[in-house]
């Protein structure tokens, strides 16, 4: 079962720290939810973790291999980014940009192979994107673009999944579906996925665990009913939080206090 | 993985070797006709030219060359022309294959089969090397320095035509001539001349210097040129050239050349000079003087006579 | 798992339907052959095309043509035509390629062959060569192509190694340098231009139209050049399509951004530089064929950069055509006919697109 592990781990651009002494643990099959205030370093976490952006100290580890050691595509096969704001060029299909995802597994100089058609196949059955294949991603919704993506990630075969900010742009409706297939995703492939949100309220219903980080660092990681408390959401969010118990299904409601 | 080499400079040594490898063979092998006792001649470019037997079929890229070929019996080898040859009227029945200045219509030169192809120093390096790469032999004629230079040159299109005979003795007579035109000035005492090419700016005129073929003109006339310290094509400024003073000046006239002995006469700035207040400006047709051909003895006289008159009387 | 065998091979195919049933490659290479096989047949002396075909097969073994036509016809078609028909086909499918891979690689539909300095370091070079006398040297006429080569090559280095702050290039800062030392360059070529008033007739039509001297050594020199970077640019193309997603998705997925860039710029500018040295500066060919195939065989850049070189060779052929026939019996440079030809050809092709609302 594969891990990845972040050891006081040091983030930041140019020099300007973000984040400081952040160490955190993702088994395979389980969800982990980033959570925290606006600019606090969550779209920063996720490029470091999947060793896009050099950390300043610390390591990143997949199944105790350090990721600043491998190249480009190493990494890939190891961990794959479904990233936010998805600026993708329009005028590719559905079915191109899955394909991409198979990328670390062609050099320079190979051809798109049969294999590598049946798995991007399969990634977009299993994300209900297969009859968007033949359509330009130009002319999709934001919740359609998001499953391609995903499908996209899948395709890559990683046993590292990380999202961020998936639900950013999508209606009630479509935060669901991502989310439980997420979940389910992690628990039928034993991928180890970490994502960051910014609705507490997803966190609970689609997360095993979640890390809260505020100043610069992790405040708190463990189940959502110990993190999300309305102490600590006061003191990181800066606002009082009521937090209650879902009538039907029991799981943390965070409200505005 | 592919790789790219990562030293720039080894790209850059072998960029410029294969380059190199191409300036070498740009050297242009003749593709001649080899026989040993034919015509063997070197020409303006100092290549080895040889003919097995005379040129039948010549094309003229040149109104100096054309001029040549007939005065020497040989207009009618001649089978192309290029527009600007006009001299004499017969060279009007030969085919144009265009201008020096605009485009040569290689292929036309190619379908009228030439044995030969005469250039002068006004066709480009880039037009000989085409006629070269379309198989044509190619020869050029150099300009003359002096006349031995042009006696020289019609002895040499006298043997590429078959009509070496012609060429001596006209050769002879052109001799004879300019003989009889440097004796009338012997012993004049020297005039200060100036000759000019390009009077489009009259604050800083083109005048030729020593090595042209002007000023070897005007020594032999028994004058001095003023700009005697500048070499071939110059510009000399209007201020300079009042100081200098010219007694004499002589300029190539001709349909494409605005200047006239009147609007030379009438220009602001230049009253003070000695050969506009005598009023000894003369005109030399553009076409003798400015062609290497024979008609360079017509613009010899012409000289003389400008500059000594009182010789000629 | 859903196994429908037919879904694979239709997904792989751009949702524009292709013209025909007929695949792109073999209309591309009809196209750039049928305009070969008309830039021969046309020219001052008139050839009819019949004959123009029967002297093409006569050359090959086991010919059973008589020659029924003057010898002077061999000689012109292949001494003078067929050599110029390979160079204006070299020349066209260089710009093509060349223009196809920058515009992948910054991204940008206005990105031509030209744009990191290509043309104005050739430029110089070879004006720098002419006023400096090179060609009455040792070295001869092919001075000016040698210098309109090293020229542009030095230009793209010095350009490629501002734009490389420690191991990332920045595509913005290549497009900039570029213009910056575009401007620079021009004004020194201009002011070359000024002093050297003897050279300036040559030195325009050079910059206009290229190496005119004709002969097959100018095609065989560049054909290496040519064979080889065209070659690794069709190979960059799948790496180029994982371009499109950015810098950052791009490294996500796997890519050695970097690696592949540098790659791009080196044989997309070898190109570039060979075609000019020869050609002089030809606008538009390398912008806009590969507007026109992304028009109409899609962005894939797989497809799309083999497609272009084709289609650059078709276009600059046909533009050769034209520019021998508009004044005849003046040949026009053929960098004035694509200007003028497709700079509004341009601009129909913007309009339409703003109509599409879709950038390829």
């Amino acid at each position: 079962m594969t891990t990845l592990r972040l050891i006081e781990v040091a983030l930041g651009y140019e020099g300007r720290s973000v984040l400081r002494q952040v160490s955190l643990e993702v088994r395979g099959g389980e969800v982990l939810a980033l959570v925290g205030p606006n600019g606090v370093g969550k779209s920063t976490l996720i490029n470091a973790a999947c060793g896009l952006l050099p950390v300043l100290a610390g390591q990143v580890l997949v199944d105790g291999d350090d990721l600043s050691r491998m190249s480009p595509p190493e990494r890939a096969r190891l961990v794959a980014v479904v990233p936010q704001g998805t600026s993708l060029p329009p005028a590719f299909t559905a079915f191109d940009v899955v394909l991409s995802g198979r990328t670390p597994y062609l050099g320079w100089l190979d051809r798109v192979g049969k294999a590598d058609e049946q798995a991007s196949l399969m990634a977009m059955a299993r994300t209900g994107t297969f009859d968007l294949a033949r359509r330009r991603v130009g002319e999709l919704s934001g919740g359609e673009r998001q499953r391609v993506l995903i499908a996209r990630a899948l395709a890559q075969s990683a046993p590292v999944l990380l999202l961020d900010e998936p639900t950013a742009h999508l209606d009630l409706r479509h935060q669901d579906n991502v989310l439980s297939m997420v979940r389910a995703l992690a628990v039928e492939r034993g991928m180890a996925v970490m994502m960051s949100l910014h609705d507490l309220n997803l966190v609970a219903r689609f997360a095993d665990r979640v890390v809260l980080l505020s100043d610069g660092g992790v405040r708190s990681i463990g189940l959502p009913q110990h993190v999300l408390t309305p102490d600590e959401l006061a003191s990181v969010y800066g606002v009082k939080m009521l937090v209650l118990a879902h009538p039907v299904h029991h799981w943390p409601v965070v409200l505005p206090g | 993985m592919l790789s790219v080499p990562r030293s720039r400079l080894a790209w850059m040594a072998m960029i410029l070797l294969l380059g190199l490898s191409l300036a070498a063979c740009s050297g242009t092998s003749r593709g001649a006709t080899p026989e040993a006792l034919g015509i063997v001649v070197n020409d303006g470019l100092g290549r080895e030219l040889t003919l097995a037997a005379p040129a039948r079929r010549i094309v003229s890229l040149a109104p100096s060359n054309t001029e040549i070929l007939f005065s020497i019996g040989a207009g009618g080898q001649v089978v192309g022309r290029d527009e600007l040859s006009d001299y004499p009227a017969e060279a009007f029945n030969v085919t144009s294959v265009g201008s020096v200045y605009g485009t040569i219509n290689l292929e036309a030169i190619v379908a009228l089969d030439p044995d030969l192809v005469l250039l002068s120093e006004l066709n480009p390096a880039e037009q000989i090397a085409a006629l070269e790469n379309a198989g044509l032999t190619t020869y050029l004629v150099p300009n003359p320095l002096d006349f031995e230079d042009l006696y020289a040159n019609l002895s040499t299109i006298g043997q590429l035509a078959g009509h070496k005979e012609e060429a001596t003795a006209l050769t002879a007579a052109l001799r004879q001539r300019v003989a009889s035109i440097e004796a009338q000035v012997v012993g004049t005492s020297p005039v200060r001349v100036y000759y000019e090419v390009d009077g489009s700016n009259p604050l800083a005129p083109w005048t030729t210097g020593r090595g042209t073929f002007q000023d070897y003109l005007v020594a032999r006339s028994g004058g001095v040129n003023v700009v005697s310290e500048l070499d071939g094509w110059a510009q000399i400024s209007l201020e300079k050239l009042i100081e200098l003073d010219p007694q004499v000046i002589v300029f190539g006239a001709g349909p494409y050349v605005p200047t006239t002995v009147e609007s030379l006469a009438s220009r602001d700035g230049w009253q003070d000079i000695t050969a506009l207040a005598k009023g000894a400006i003369y005109a030399i047709d553009t076409n003798w003087i400015d062609r290497p051909g024979p008609r360079l003895v017509d613009a010899y006289e012409a000289m003389a006579r400008a500059i000594h008159p009182e010789a000629f009387e | 798992m859903p196994s429908t065998p037919g879904v694979p091979h239709q997904a792989l195919d751009p949702p524009q339907v292709a013209l025909s049933s007929l695949p792109p490659w073999l209309w591309a290479l009809v196209a750039v052959m049928a305009s070969a096989l008309l830039n021969a047949a046309i020219g001052p002396v008139a050839i009819p095309p019949g004959i123009v075909v029967r002297i093409l097969l006569s050359r090959l073994p086991h010919a059973w043509i008589e020659p029924s036509w003057p010898a002077t016809f061999t000689t012109i078609l292949y001494q003078i035509r067929l050599p110029h028909t390979a160079l204006m086909a070299l020349c066209g499918m260089a710009l093509g390629g060349s223009g196809a891979a920058y515009q992948g690689l910054f991204r940008n539909p206005l990105a031509d062959p030209y744009i990191i300095g290509v043309a104005s370091g050739a430029g110089f070079g070879a004006v720098a060569a002419m006023a400096a006398g090179w060609p009455e040297t040792a070295l001869g006429l092919a001075a000016i192509p040698l210098a309109a080569f090293v020229g542009a090559l030095i230009t793209v280095l010095f350009v490629y190694n501002l734009a490389r702050v420690g191991r990332a290039i920045s595509v913005t800062t290549l497009i900039l340098a570029g213009v910056a030392a575009g401007s620079f360059l021009s004004a020194l070529t201009s002011l070359i231009l000024l002093i050297t008033t003897h050279e300036l007739r040559r030195a325009i039509l050079w910059l206009l139209g290229g190496f005119q001297v004709g002969g097959w050594e100018p095609s065989l020199v560049m054909l290496p050049y040519l064979t080889i970077g065209l070659a690794l640019l069709a190979l960059l193309g799948r790496p180029i399509n994982v371009l499109q997603y950015g810098d950052e998705q791009a490294t996500q997925l796997g890519l050695n951004v970097e690696r592949i860039k540098t790659a791009v710029i080196v044989a997309a500018s070898l190109v570039a530089a060979t075609a000019v040295s020869f050609s002089g500066i030809i606008a538009f060919v390398g912008l806009v064929v590969p507007h026109l195939v992304r028009l109409m065989w899609g962005p894939d850049y797989r497809r799309l950069i083999p497609l272009a070189t084709l289609g650059g060779g078709t276009v600059l052929l046909m533009a050769d055509i034209v520019a021998r026939v508009a004044l005849a019996p003046r040949d026009l440079p053929v960098g004035i006919v694509t200007s003028l030809i497709g700079a509004p050809f341009f601009l129909w092709l913007l309009h339409r697109a703003r109509e599409r609302k879709f950038d390829g």
